[in-house]
């Protein structure tokens, strides 16, 4: 079944998986690099020396507490480019495993531009300190903590770089998977990083809680999922999804072994992009973890939940897009109490950090409602294109505007604040850049034209209601009798509207925080030039992927990398 | 530029506005772009008000307005913003968005010489020269994507100008204005939606949607919308949206606050165009797109235009704030344009019109004559001062023309719009015009007895009653820029009361036009060929 024998690294193959083999490189050279000293090895009975490099004591730049920072934002910045440049209509088979096409690059892309932008953001969010020193026996107990907090953070580089580029190992290798078992494995790689990464500040009490909660219920989910791939496994005895999608057309009435095996998988990914009821440990995570850990966790990671539904929901369960498939009932519900749920709790959260994790539970509902269109059979085949479309580009731009807000967050977080509203007051008059670029990610949240957010929002929309289209007798002079007549999917999208109007609410109360409260600060923030450029930049992309050329190129990709999915 | 002189006179506003307020942050060395700031602000705004001068007189796009037949002028090639979801650049005019953009072009250069010497000038007035380039973009753009873009944009300016240069409460204000004005876009932002996902895939739809945000597209197909009951809802959402923004009862609340709040420039802005985009967006769209929910609807518009127009008026008695009464008076005439629309009859709809034009001309006066006040006498008090015509008689001069322009006295502007309304009303709901004509004498009471208890009424012939807030020092006079602005508006009111034809013209031909096409609309819709 997996035979890895057939993986034979020749240089077609490494082209094709460069990204994650600069990924492979980035780590061990993260190991490797800091550890470089001077040592020699004396030959016997000679007094030639021979340098040896590993140990003695290191050199000045081996030594710099930076480097691994600065490894990791270069190996993310080539993965990402080749990751880019690699999208485009060819498709190459690796090792009967994996796939490397524009459906998987783009993914790739966006899981390692979300890295890219976390690393960049780290470096003040866990600062590096060259001039870190030992603390002296005269030292005040205050003086004592800061040099030992500054040498902990330096100790601390090496193994959250390392984290950052296993989880964008395992994301990438998981967006090309074409068989079960591989990207559960991935998946796991990916997902066992981001537990410690959200535990990484283990000596503040939120940060250890919040890992704990976040690993416990990840691996009660994980372990539900892979049992029902076992179960898949018994009723198809092949887990490559091809396979499987085959013995499911195949399939007369619904076996138990089947039904069973993709309900459980669902708890597993629905717990990666926190659907309701299983989105329960997310606010607790998101608001422990550094907030470009959280800002990580609601972007990448939830795309990654998003390739694992339609991957196994949609290509493998989907017949010709033309039935109602079982589970298009429970999708609906779920996503609209997903999202209901997620906009009601977002109203009263008074820490931004919840808030925003919030806001993430209810995107997770209008991308579940627009599958769950997929799978009510009415879509059809140009209508599932629209919608995984309307999906892809919904989770790209969400990297720019969700991602951007975290940084934002960041940035206050460099002053050892962010989880309070109030952290937020008067942040217009302090750093009146940094708070219009806030606005921006929050509009775009809402979906305001014509940023990006609004364009994804507006895709999905009219995905699901040109495949409700056709159903609402046209002969009905009033409007009750009209939605009597309309099919129940319509009302899918009247979900996604009447919730998007009531997150408006709490996207502007936050907005008008930093503008109209009064802050006892007045000084501006630190100074962070690299984080500024990064959350420059999402603005800008932000605004640019909403209309103009740049947004159509994007949808472009996107268009070509569902045609390379769906064939 | 000479073949597309409406996307100029949208895009040069914006561009130069939001480059004078960057560039001297960015560039130490453009510090004296800041200092020149205001003149050239002026000057931009003096050359677009030069460019729909000379569209009017044909002098670019040779357009005979006496003669205006339907359809757009001076539309551009449509370049594509959005093709994925049909959203390209479509500019064009005809004879109702015309007289609001001059009106526009005119009444920037107007509230800058009024605000000459705003504090922190080298912002202010480019954040009028951003104003004016949304508010055109609303009024020229045929593509209701970029129509809802420009829409929320002239919330951004406004405001800022009520943020940053307001009174006392601006914070308050400014919040209620923009919560206020944002949510019930938002709720027609739904209803477009709606219209949107029911276009056909014509030329320059979405390559992925295939539906499209052409104007003309969208309003000729909202008739098939499914179900007249969702056409009908459709046309509520819209209403909200347009209502708000006009403000109707019971959405108004916010004008009133925001108007006491903002900066004289502001305020004139607000009551002289912004109010518009309401009437017009609700022309233009909702009333063109689904004319027969409108004719379902009248007596709706009825009730919403009786009760802002007497309830605007009875309040206005109550008022002692003076940018207040005239805020409330401007509910007031908004109701009247409702009251026009629901007439449905020509004569009706170019009153309606051409009261958005006087009404434009009339309130920023008011409002400018209400900033002097504030700006001499540090006060808004109707009472507190009196005999200002003996301190101030230039003040109390355009004072005077101003509330008698508003009450509707014969050859002013206001008058012409009052009575065409009002003829038309009578033609259609018969004796039903003695509530609107008997709410005229409220008008006239309470601009008569504030005129005699502001300007006139002091116990000492040779001194008036200076108010408290002045702490006995002596008032200054206007100063030159802020009477020459006010005689430009004055000037401007006798003369189109005089000579009304100038745009009445137009807009007769535009309304008439525009009830031929729901008459057969409606004809064709109950099967009769006409």
């Amino acid at each position: 079944m997996i035979s890895l024998g057939q993986l034979n690294l020749d240089s077609e193959t490494a082209f094709t998986l460069l990204p994650e083999l600069v990924m492979l490189i980035g780590v061990l050279a993260i190991i490797l690099i800091p550890n470089l000293g001077n040592a020699t090895f004396r030959m016997p009975l000679t007094n030639f020396r021979v340098p040896i490099l590993i140990g003695g004591s290191r050199f000045e730049t081996t030594n710099d507490p930076r480097m691994p920072n600065r490894i990791a934002t270069a190996t993310f910045a080539i993965a990402f480019a080749s990751s880019l440049l690699m999208i485009d209509s060819t498709s190459e088979e690796v090792g009967g495993l994996l796939r490397s096409d524009a459906f998987s690059r783009l993914f790739s892309a966006m899981f390692i531009g979300a890295l890219l932008l976390v690393s960049v953001a780290t470096t003040h969010r866990i600062p590096a300190k060259k001039n870190a020193r030992v603390p002296e026996d005269g030292d005040s107990e205050v003086t004592t903590s800061r040099k030992m907090a500054a040498l902990i953070d330096n100790r601390r580089q090496v193994d959250f770089h390392i984290l950052l580029i296993m989880v964008g190992l395992g994301m990438s290798l998981m967006a090309m998977s074409t068989n079960l078992f591989m990207l559960v494995v991935c998946i796991e790689l990916a997902s066992l990083s981001t537990y410690v990464l959200v535990a990484f500040h283990k000596e503040e009490d939120v940060g250890g809680e919040a890992g704990a909660k976040y690993f416990i219920v990840g691996s009660a989910a994980s372990a539900v999922g892979i049992y029902g791939m076992s179960l898949l496994y018994l009723w198809s005895g092949d887990l490559s999804l091809d396979a499987l999608a085959e013995k499911w057309g195949q399939m007369q009435g619904m076996d138990p072994f089947a039904a069973f095996g993709i309900g459980l998988m669902m708890v597993a990914f629905g717990f990666k992009v926190s659907a309701a009821p299983f989105h329960l440990a997310a606010p607790d995570a998101y608001s422990g973890a550094s907030s470009p850990v959280s800002g990580l966790l609601a972007t990448a990671s939830k795309a990654m939940g998003f390739v694992a539904l339609i991957r196994v929901l949609v290509m493998i369960t989907v017949p010709d897009f033309g039935e109602e498939t079982t589970w298009f009932l429970m999708l609906a519900i779920i996503s609209v109490v997903t999202m209901s749920w997620g906009n009601l709790a977002a109203l009263t959260s008074e820490n931004p950090k919840r808030m925003l994790a919030y806001s993430s539970v209810a995107h997770a509902g209008y991308m579940l409602a627009a599958i769950s269109v997929v799978g009510s059979g009415l879509a059809g085949e140009e209508g599932t294109r629209i919608i995984l479309i309307a999906i892809t580009f919904h989770l790209a731009v969400l990297v720019l505007f969700k991602l951007g807000a975290f940084l934002v967050l960041s940035l206050l977080e460099t002053e050892g604040r962010g989880h309070r509203m109030q952290d937020l007051h008067g942040l217009g008059k302090r750093e009146p850049l940094i708070a219009g670029s806030m606005f921006l990610f929050m509009l775009s949240l809402a979906g305001v034209p014509p940023l990006s957010g609004f364009l994804s929002k507006l895709l999905m929309v009219n995905g699901i209601v040109s495949s409700s289209a056709g159903t609402g007798s046209s002969s009905t002079t009033d409007v009750y009798s009209w939605m009597e007549s309309v099919d129940p999917i319509f009302w899918l999208a009247a979900a996604i509207v009447a919730n998007s109007a009531l997150s408006l609410f709490y996207y502007l109360r936050l907005s008008l925080v930093m503008f109209f409260e009064e802050s006892d600060k007045s000084s501006r923030l630190k100074s962070a030039p690299s984080l500024r450029m990064a959350i420059m930049a999402c603005a800008v992309l932000t605004v640019l992927c909403g209309i103009g050329p740049v947004s159509e190129w994007l949808v472009s990709l996107v268009t070509t990398s569902i045609e390379s999915l769906m064939g | 530029m000479i073949n597309d002189p409406l996307s100029v006179i949208t895009l040069a506003p914006l561009a130069v506005g939001l480059a004078l307020l960057i560039l001297p942050k960015i560039l130490s060395s453009a510090e004296g772009l800041a200092r020149a700031s205001r003149a050239i602000s002026m000057g931009v705004a003096l050359a677009m008000l030069a460019i729909t001068t000379m569209i009017f007189l044909g002098e670019i796009g040779s357009i005979d307005w006496t003669d205006y037949g339907s359809g757009y002028s001076l539309t551009n090639e449509s370049f594509l913003l959005i093709p994925s979801i049909g959203v390209s650049w479509t500019v064009g005019i005809d004879a109702l968005s015309f007289p609001m953009v001059w009106l526009t072009t005119l009444l920037i250069p107007v509230s800058m010489l009024v605000e000459w010497d705003a504090k922190r000038g080298h912002l202010f007035h480019p954040l009028i020269l951003i104003m004016e380039g949304a508010l055109i973009g609303v009024f020229v753009s045929l593509d209701m994507f970029v129509f809802y873009v420009f829409w929320e944009l002239t919330l951004v300016p406004m405001f800022f100008l009520i943020m940053v240069w307001g009174g006392d409460d601006r914070r308050y204000a400014s919040m209620k204005f923009f919560i206020y004005t944002f949510t019930a876009s938002v709720v027609m932002l739904i209803g477009i939606l709606v219209m949107y996902l029911y276009t056909p895939d014509v030329a320059g739809s979405g390559t992925i949607t295939g539906h499209t945000f052409d104007l003309g597209v969208m309003v000729s197909s909202a008739s098939s919308i499914p179900s007249e009951g969702l056409r009908h809802l459709v046309w509520i959402l819209l209403l909200i949206g347009f209502a708000t923004k006009m403000p109707s009862v019971p959405v108004h609340t916010w004008l009133p606050d925001a108007h006491v709040q903002a900066p004289t420039a502001g305020s004139m802005l607000l009551a002289g165009v912004m109010l518009k985009m309401g009437a017009y967006g609700f022309l233009r769209i909702a009333v063109t797109a689904l004319p027969e929910s409108t004719m379902v609807f009248i007596p709706l518009l009825l009730f919403l235009g009786m009760v802002s127009l007497v309830y605007g008026a009875w309040v206005c008695m109550g008022q002692t704030n003076l940018k207040r009464m005239v805020a409330y008076s401007s509910v007031s005439h908004m109701g009247l344009i409702f009251l026009g629309i629901a007439t449905m009859q020509p004569l009706g709809i170019a009153g309606a019109l051409f009261m958005m034009f006087a009404h434009g001309i009339i309130s920023p006066l008011l409002f400018a004559v209400a900033g002097a006040f504030k700006h001499h006498y540090h006060t808004l008090e109707i009472g507190s001062m009196r005999g200002i015509a003996h301190h101030s008689p230039w003040l109390a001069g355009h004072m005077m023309l101003g509330w008698m322009a508003s009450l509707g006295l014969p050859l002013l502007a206001g008058f012409v719009a009052e009575v065409t309304v009002l003829i038309a009303f009578w033609m259609s709901f018969g004796w039903l015009v003695l509530l609107p004509a008997l709410t005229l004498i409220i008008t006239a009471v309470y601009y008569l007895t504030s005129m005699q208890r502001t300007i006139f009424e002091s116990n000492d012939p040779h001194q008036g009653i200076l108010p408290d807030s002045l702490h006995g020092e002596d008032p200054s006079d206007i100063t030159w820029h802020e009477n020459a602005g006010m005689l430009i508006l004055g000037a401007l009111t006798a003369l189109f009361g005089i000579l009304p034809f100038i745009f009445w013209d137009m807009m007769s031909d535009w309304s008439s036009g525009f009830m031929i096409d729901v008459l057969v609309q409606a004809m064709e819709s109950e099967g009769v060929n006409p």
